[in-house]
């Protein structure tokens, strides 16, 4: 068995857990101060023999002295601590980044993958595995869990910010995870786990991505970007898909911390202020072991959990790969509600089929939103690895209800994952001659020179890759520009095509995306990346981007497009012969343009009656047995018309079939072969025989076609 | 009747059918009287010189010859002046597509040909017109492009053989070339080879054999049927290419044509077989003729 | 409406071109760029290698079948799909067997070869699914609902129909049938394989203006001679493609399959509106065969002829040009 932690540090906490003194357990043992004192400090450590004294001195078994892997479970048990009030009686209203938005499991998406690609081990070359896992629990599962959480200790606080519902949108999404959860009786867990990342190391209280994400959710969020580590803004989402507000966290450290690595585990929940049992709470609670070093040991702190602990509060780690495991407890997708049809809610309420919808449909968007999101960090090639491995799946009470799906970015960006696959295993060609390939073309960005002085630090080659589209590629025929993070920050089209291009897909890479080769990549980066606004969503005039270099650096960005769309245009639009330019005026006048559309023009409302149904059997004598439907227009007096009966034909005239019999059904009269049809009746129906041997080959072989023609059909 | 005209081009040209309607006169289309030639030599757009292929003498010595040797029969004139023209004439389909050396033919070299094999017969009313379509008309209609499409869909490779069977029967190339059930060869191989068994002759039953054909072939694929060779475009440019060394077409054979790949005769022997069968099995046999 | 006696798989197979490439004189290959095709307007215009020495082109064929056609228990077997290209100017009609991409996969693929000498202009290529079904071999089951043109001489990949226009000299142009209309600045020639409008360069200044690029009152003057022309060249075609309409035994016209098709298809919802293209065709056959209704109709196809030139709009900015002009001048 593996030894864990030190035994000195590893005792000077149990001591501290314990509320023991170095003097107090020393006269327990029967040995002097210095001697405990010693080991602490890590001059010596004990006998065997005095090991089974200090185990049961610390009320705990001899293995779990020699392993050292967990802390006893002497001292404090772990609870729940929640942050009072302030003294000076403020209401902050709960953490305003958690609630500011609706909740979206497709930006829980976006920044959770992010997190994880910033916290990716980076040395071992491989991807970053990012496992999303939505689990549905009902009836004793659901128990379990309420009792793993030490829910009826949470309650009271819940029931005191349902009951302020009315005034505040937090306490009505509580209100709502809430009794969605005692009235459906389910619970949606939604986790996301990654591996080989560095999990959330350093000190509890200290810098350190531990505190980062657990301890300072609001600071990060004032000092923007350049603040907080990896974990900015990011990391509200967490909370926000939380419909209780609370959050689970289990890590695997890459550097050991306190000696150990595994099973970090801690619980913070978001609510707002709140006054339970005469007491005011300012709002957020951690869930952990109080922390003897705190005042009355009231604050609680990550603590390092056994394995059964992590099972009950769901939260096992697959391996023991280092990286995080956030668990959402009481998932909730609002964005997926926004219906596309009116009646959705309708149906909601009514059918609620086998009560797996939720879950399924928030799998789906998941699935989607990865795709779409980081189909590039995805992507590997060649000798290249991808950055990212994204899947999810969905469970229910432990039994699968959609496997885990691994995201293919080739489903979602078909083309463009070629595109880029292509440049990584460099089988990119200079001209498109056969659909499936991709054309590479360098593009120049000038970097300009920092401190508004004039002149050109130097020009970065960006790579213009385009490839014919796929058609399950949704957007067609747009630039998507992405630099180191392979993320897509700016989506553009590329303007004045001309009519006929085929659709194709382009993606433009900058800075560390272009390539280990590609001159002035760094210098890129920092350029583009201050180009970049909170959204990440496109390049151009910023206020760091001003204040480091001037007001008018964005212009490079726009020189850079200007290249991208007409390198875009040399590839996929063919340059003009002079002779087609001639006449060209005349000529587009002269233009019967193809039909896109199969269906007729035609203004509205016909003048004539239709057919609009027809039904057709081959009978016993070979002939075609026919009842045809007819719709007729809004009139006082309807025109007679004629049904014909023909044959279809290779080419050249279509041989016309005789009736052997022509009845009326409904809405018309048959008289010489001619439909009368009663007045202000809006449908017609007829059946009729033809007569088998006015065919010209044998019925099987034919093509039945039938018209109606106006007046007596000649 | 109308005379050759007193000046003949040397060289094939092309003329429009615009350019030539002023010279398609009522005389002309009722049999009266011709053209000069001197002043629709204005209009003509010339083709290149140093094409041996557009010399007019082999052609006019043809229509000469078939005029004289068909003059009791001038329907019958047609399988023979097919294939002699087709390889008189050697063109591409491409070059074959325009219309306007066909008009040129007709209406310059040789108006006379067109108003005696389309002219009214001597039996006729006097006052019947020629068709204009005769001279200017469509590649089906038009004198000398029918004869030659005719003799390009029906051959068989070089054998011109099946050209002379098929233009035996009016009604078959009359109806047959403004169907395109014909542009697969094995098809047209196979009508030429059910015309050879007798199975129909009569002009009602060849339509009605052509008229099954097309019906069934609006939900039959006749190519998945009976296959054919691809086609090579090499043999026919080398023949092409012979024209300038080539002697007159003889009189009393047949000449060769382009030494294409002939047709699969197994596809031809089961279409032939399949395509009676759909004739035989017909309801519309049988049936007494409406009146 | 149409009926099939047998079952097919309702939805159509669709086709795309995925590259082309010409075979020189000296037996090497000219790979032609994707833009020399376009999937949108499902052209394929080989013109764009700007040489007429080639001898045959190659099409890279891909196919996809709709769901359904590769099932273990659909109701037909020995499954094949074949690529149909057909030039109704040259009777060429020629067919290859795609292969398909994998066992049980809907993708199929194969290239077609395009000889030069057997095409004019345009030949069009569609795709069918054959079966044996009912015991009856080669049954189509499914095809192409919307062909691809292949297009020998184009040099921009569009579909549709545009009309030829060309400039001469009337007075001293080889074309000697044009000397008489030397006073005319354009004429149209319906007789070709496509209608041509050749316009007169003896009309001095006449080609520059309706070339030119100026802006002002020229421009508007341009726009409004366009519009002048086409509503003649409309007007023209239109009466072209009536005039030699094939006819079934019992009397109805048949849509020609050429330009005289695309112009009626594109004219007759306005000539004869609220009808299909069928039954408008019937009637204006009958006005223009009949005893009566030709001359009351050419009021609509002049209408027709005024709207595709976009003549109203050509009028409005003329004469907005002129009131500015005339502003400018008082002032």
């Amino acid at each position: 068995m593996e030894a864990g932690e030190e035994f000195g540090p590893w005792l000077a906490r149990q001591l501290k857990i314990a509320g023991k003194t170095q003097a107090e357990l020393a006269e327990e043992l029967g040995l002097t101060r210095a001697a405990v004192s010693a080991w602490i400090t890590k001059r010596s450590v004990p006998r065997a023999t005095v090991m089974g004294e200090i185990a049961k001195a610390l009320g705990t078994d001899l293995s779990t002295v020699h392993t050292r892997t967990t802390d006893t479970q002497a001292g404090l048990p772990v609870t729940w601590y929640h942050r009072p009030g302030y003294l000076d009686g403020g209401r902050d209203g709960g953490n305003a980044a958690a609630f500011a938005f609706d909740a979206d499991v497709q930006v829980l998406a976006r920044e959770t993958c992010q997190n994880s690609l910033d916290e990716r081990l980076v040395e071992n070359g491989r991807p970053v595995r990012v496992r999303y896992t939505i689990h549905e629990l009902t009836g004793e599962a659901l128990e379990a869990f309420r009792a793993a959480i030490l829910w009826d200790r949470l309650q009271p606080h819940y029931l005191a910010v349902s009951e302020s519902a009315a005034d505040q949108k937090v306490g009505r999404v509580v209100d709502a995870g809430v009794r969605d959860m005692f009235e459906k009786g389910r619970l949606i867990l939604l986790r996301v786990d990654d591996y080989n990342a560095s999990g959330l190391t350093g000190d509890d209280y200290d810098d350190g991505k531990f505190a980062a994400v657990v301890r300072r959710q609001l600071e990060s969020l004032k000092s923007g970007r350049a603040a907080g580590g990896s974990y900015g803004l990011g990391k509200a989402t967490l909370w926000a898909t939380s419909a209780l507000g609370m959050v689970l966290i289990n890590s695997t450290l890459s550097v050991p911390h306190e000696g150990r690595t595994e099973r970090r585990v801690i619980g913070r929940l978001e609510l707002p202020w709140r006054v339970v049992d005469g007491q005011a709470w300012a709002g957020p609670a951690w869930l952990g072991r109080p922390d003897p070093e705190t005042p009355n040991a009231e604050v609680v702190r990550s603590w390092w959990a056994d394995e059964e602990t992590v099972e009950r509060l769901h939260l096992t780690r697959e391996s023991d790969e280092p990286g995080t495991s956030f668990l959402i407890v009481g998932a909730h997708d609002v964005a997926s509600l926004a219906p596309e049809k009116p009646d959705a809610a309708d149906d909601e309420n009514g059918g609620d089929d086998d009560g797996t919808r939720d879950i399924t449909a928030m799998h789906h968007r998941l699935v989607e939103a990865l795709g779409r999101d980081f189909w590039a960090a995805m992507t590997g090639g060649g000798s290249k690895l991808p950055l990212l491995e994204t899947s999810v799946r969905t469970l229910r009470n432990g039994e699968v209800v959609i496997p885990e799906e691994k995201v293919d970015p080739a489903e979602a960006q078909p083309s463009r994952t070629r595109a880029l696959r292509a440049f990584y295993e460099g089988t990119t060609v200079d001209r498109l001659t056969q659909a499936g390939q991709v054309a590479l073309r360098n593009v120049p960005l000038r970097l300009p020179l920092t401190g508004g002085r004039r002149g050109t630090l130097g020009t970065h080659q960006g790579v213009l890759l385009v490839t014919e589209a796929e058609e399950k590629d949704a957007a067609k025929s747009e630039v998507h520009s992405l630099r180191g993070n392979r993320m897509t920050i700016k989506k553009s089209t590329v303007h004045g095509l001309p009519l006929g291009v085929t659709a194709f897909q382009a993606v433009l890479l900058l800075g560390h995306a272009a390539g280990e080769s590609a001159p002035f990549a760094d210098d890129a980066e920092e350029f583009l990346r201050a180009a970049e606004p909170p959204e990440h969503d496109r390049w151009g005039q910023t206020e760091e981007l001003t204040l480091r270099w001037s007001h008018s650096a964005h212009h490079r960005i726009a020189a850079l497009t200007a290249e991208v769309n007409s390198a875009v245009k040399e590839l996929v639009v063919r340059p003009k012969s002079a002779g087609s330019q001639e006449n060209a005026k005349l000529r587009k006048k002269l233009t019967v343009q193809r039909k896109t559309t199969a269906a007729p023009k035609r203004a509205a409302g016909s003048t004539l009656p239709e057919l609009d149904g027809l039904e057709a059997r081959i009978g016993a004598g070979g002939e075609w047995q026919i009842t045809a439907e007819v719709k007729l227009p809004r009139a006082e007096e309807l025109p007679a018309m004629t049904p014909v009966v023909l044959l279809d034909v290779r080419s050249g005239s279509r041989p016309r079939l005789d009736w052997a019999e022509l009845v009326a059904v409904d809405g018309c009269e048959v008289e010489d072969g001619v439909l009368r049809f009663t007045p202000r009746a809006r449908r017609a129906v007829f059946r009729g025989f033809t007569d088998a041997t006015s065919h010209p080959v044998r019925t099987e072989l034919t093509r039945l076609v039938l018209e109606l023609r106006a007046g007596t059909g000649e | 009747m109308i005379e050759k005209p007193h000046h003949i081009p040397a060289r094939l040209g092309l003329l429009s059918a615009t350019a030539a309607d002023p010279f398609l006169t009522e005389d002309l289309l009722k049999g009266v009287q011709g053209h000069a030639g001197i002043d629709l030599a204005k209009v003509v757009e010339p083709l290149p010189e140093e094409d041996p292929r557009w010399d007019v003498e082999p052609l006019r010595d043809l229509v000469d010859d078939a005029m004289y040797q068909f003059k009791e029969n001038r329907t019958e004139a047609d399988g023979w002046l097919a294939p002699r023209l087709h390889a008189t004439l050697r063109l591409t389909r491409r070059e074959a597509a325009d219309r306007r050396i066909w008009t040129h033919l007709a209406l310059a070299v040789a108006p006379d040909y067109v108003a005696w094999r389309h002219g009214p017969a001597p039996a006729q009313d006097r006052n019947m017109r020629i068709n204009p379509a005769r001279f200017k008309g469509a590649a089906d209609r038009q004198c000398f492009s029918r004869l030659w499409w005719a003799a390009e869909m029906f051959r068989n490779g070089e054998d011109y053989g099946p050209v002379v069977t098929a233009c035996s029967n009016q009604d078959l190339i009359h109806n047959a070339l403004r169907m395109d059930l014909i542009d697969h060869r094995p098809t047209a191989q196979a009508l030429v080879r059910i015309l050879e068994r007798g199975v129909a002759s009569t002009g009602r039953e060849i339509n009605g054999l052509l008229v099954a054909i097309s019906t069934a072939g609006a939900t039959l694929v006749y190519d998945a049927l009976a296959p054919d060779e691809p086609r090579d475009p090499e043999p026919l440019r080398a023949w092409i290419e012979e024209a300038e060394s080539a002697p007159p077409v003889p009189r009393h054979t047949l000449p060769v044509g382009p030494d294409e790949e002939r047709v699969p005769e197994a596809s031809v022997a089961a279409l032939a077989d399949y395509l009676v069968g759909l004739f035989e099995t017909a309801p519309i046999r049988g049936r007494t003729p409406q009146p | 409406m149409k009926f099939y006696p047998y079952k097919r798989l309702n939805r159509p197979i669709s086709l795309r071109v995925t590259s082309a490439s010409l075979k020189l004189p000296d037996g090497t290959r000219e790979h032609l760029d994707t833009s020399a095709y376009s999937v949108p307007q499902r052209t394929v215009a080989l013109g764009v290698a700007q040489r007429d020495d080639w001898i045959s082109a190659r099409i890279g064929l891909s196919a996809t079948l709709p769901p359904g056609a590769t099932d273990p228990d659909a109701p037909w077997s020995d499954l094949r799909v074949l690529a149909v290209l057909t030039d109704g100017d040259t009777n060429v009609r020629t067919t290859v067997d795609l292969r398909q991409d994998a066992p049980d996969s809907k993708e199929w693929a194969g290239d077609i070869e395009v000889l030069r000498d057997d095409h004019v202009g345009r030949a069009t290529l569609a795709v069918h699914a054959v079966a044996t079904i009912d015991d009856v071999p080669g049954r189509s089951i499914t095809e192409t609902d919307a062909d691809w043109a292949v297009d020998t001489v184009a040099e921009e990949p569009l579909g549709g129909l545009t009309l030829d226009v060309k400039q001469a000299s009337f007075s001293k142009s080889t074309r000697e049938w044009l000397r008489p209309y030397s006073d005319a600045p354009w004429v149209i020639d319906a007789s070709g394989r496509v209608p041509l409008v050749m316009v007169n360069t003896d009309v001095e200044g006449f080609s520059d203006l309706l070339g030119g690029n100026s802006g002002g009152v020229e421009s508007k003057v341009q726009e409004l001679l366009l519009a002048q022309m086409a509503t003649d060249v409309w007007t023209a075609v239109f009466h072209s493609a009536l005039g030699d309409l094939e006819v079934e035994p019992d009397g109805s016209p048949v849509f020609p399959t050429d330009w005289r098709g695309e112009v009626l298809r594109e004219m007759l919802p306005d000539v004869v509106p609220g009808l299909r293209a069928e039954e408008a065709l019937r009637q204006v056959h009958r006005r223009r065969t009949g005893d009566a209704g030709w001359v009351e109709l050419q009021t609509r196809v002049h209408y027709a002829a005024v709207r595709r030139a976009s003549a109203s709009k050509a009028v409005a900015n003329a004469l907005r040009a002129l009131q500015q002009m005339n502003r400018e001048d008082s002032a």
